[in-house]
């Protein structure tokens, strides 16, 4: 018992770990990806003022692809794995075990999909 | 083993509202649901990414033009913004930094981190949109 205890606190370690980083991507990246896609290209504002436009960020280059995969990944690891914590403190306790289920499920399925697609384009060439 | 034998503090049950008790509180359940909207613009930017590698590029711009997703855009970088600056206050609150006989202050990590924020998105930008 003391054994799987110990199993299960450090599984809590790491996954508040990764909780942490992306808490610090979601603070650091996010702004500036927000910024871009949301304001500076509907408004044609700087740096999108000329000829280029958001895709560039996603297929410019590798380095670009990077940013997108970090910042929306650890930003959509970060705020499920927080949101559904606050949930819980809300009233939906009992339901904690189902919260962190769907939680859980959003952010593999996310990843996955979001690498799928970077990797597919990265592998033919459109990402060059 | 039940959560409450095996975590003693979970025994002490709260009201739905408790957050509602102080402002403290409040600013601190403000502070946990801007969360939503970081997942909701990360999960929105897949979506948007999904119509590009469906359909065409054009879809995917399209849908960063679409008033409906710059709107709720806008108000997820007000909450971006707001859980950057909570985050690098209580990053300050947990981790000072000792210097000499003293340690820094929350409003001191706050401050530096967001210089920090302004230079790492200039940088990005320069990076990954003008080079």
């Amino acid at each position: 018992m003391k054994v799987e205890t110990h199993k299960i606190a450090r599984l809590h370690a790491i996954l508040w770990g990764i909780f942490s980083l992306g808490g610090m991507i979601a603070a650091f990246l996010l702004p500036v990806l927000i910024y871009m896609t949301a304001i500076a290209y509907p408004f044609s504002l700087w740096p999108f003022s000329g000829s280029r436009d958001p895709s560039f960020l996603v297929t410019g280059h590798l380095l670009g692809a990077l940013f997108i995969f970090v910042t929306i990944a650890g930003s959509l690891y970060h705020g499920i794995f927080r949101f559904q914590s606050a949930l819980t403190e809300v009233g939906l306790l009992k339901y904690r075990r189902a919260l962190e289920a769907v939680g859980y499920f959003i952010i593999f399925v996310g990843i996955i999909v979001l690498a799928y697609y970077l990797v597919t384009w990265y592998l033919n060439g459109t990402i060059t | 083993m039940e959560d409450n034998e095996r975590y003693p503090e979970l025994r002490r049950r709260l009201s739905p509202g408790w957050w509602t008790a102080n402002r403290h509180y409040t600013m601190y359940m403000v502070r946990e649901w801007t969360s939503l909207f970081v997942a909701l613009y990360s999960l929105i930017f897949i979506y948007g990414l999904s119509l590009w590698a469906m359909d065409s590029r054009a879809d995917f711009l399209n849908f960063l033009k679409n008033p409906a997703i710059v709107g709720f855009s806008l108000i997820a970088l007000v909450f971006t913004m707001y859980h950057a600056a909570t985050w690098f206050y209580l990053l300050g609150a947990i981790a000072p930094v000792r210097i000499g006989r003293s340690r820094t202050k929350p409003w001191q990590a706050l401050v530096l981190n967001l210089i920090l924020l302004v230079i790492i998105s200039y940088l990005a930008i320069w990076l990954l949109a003008l080079r």
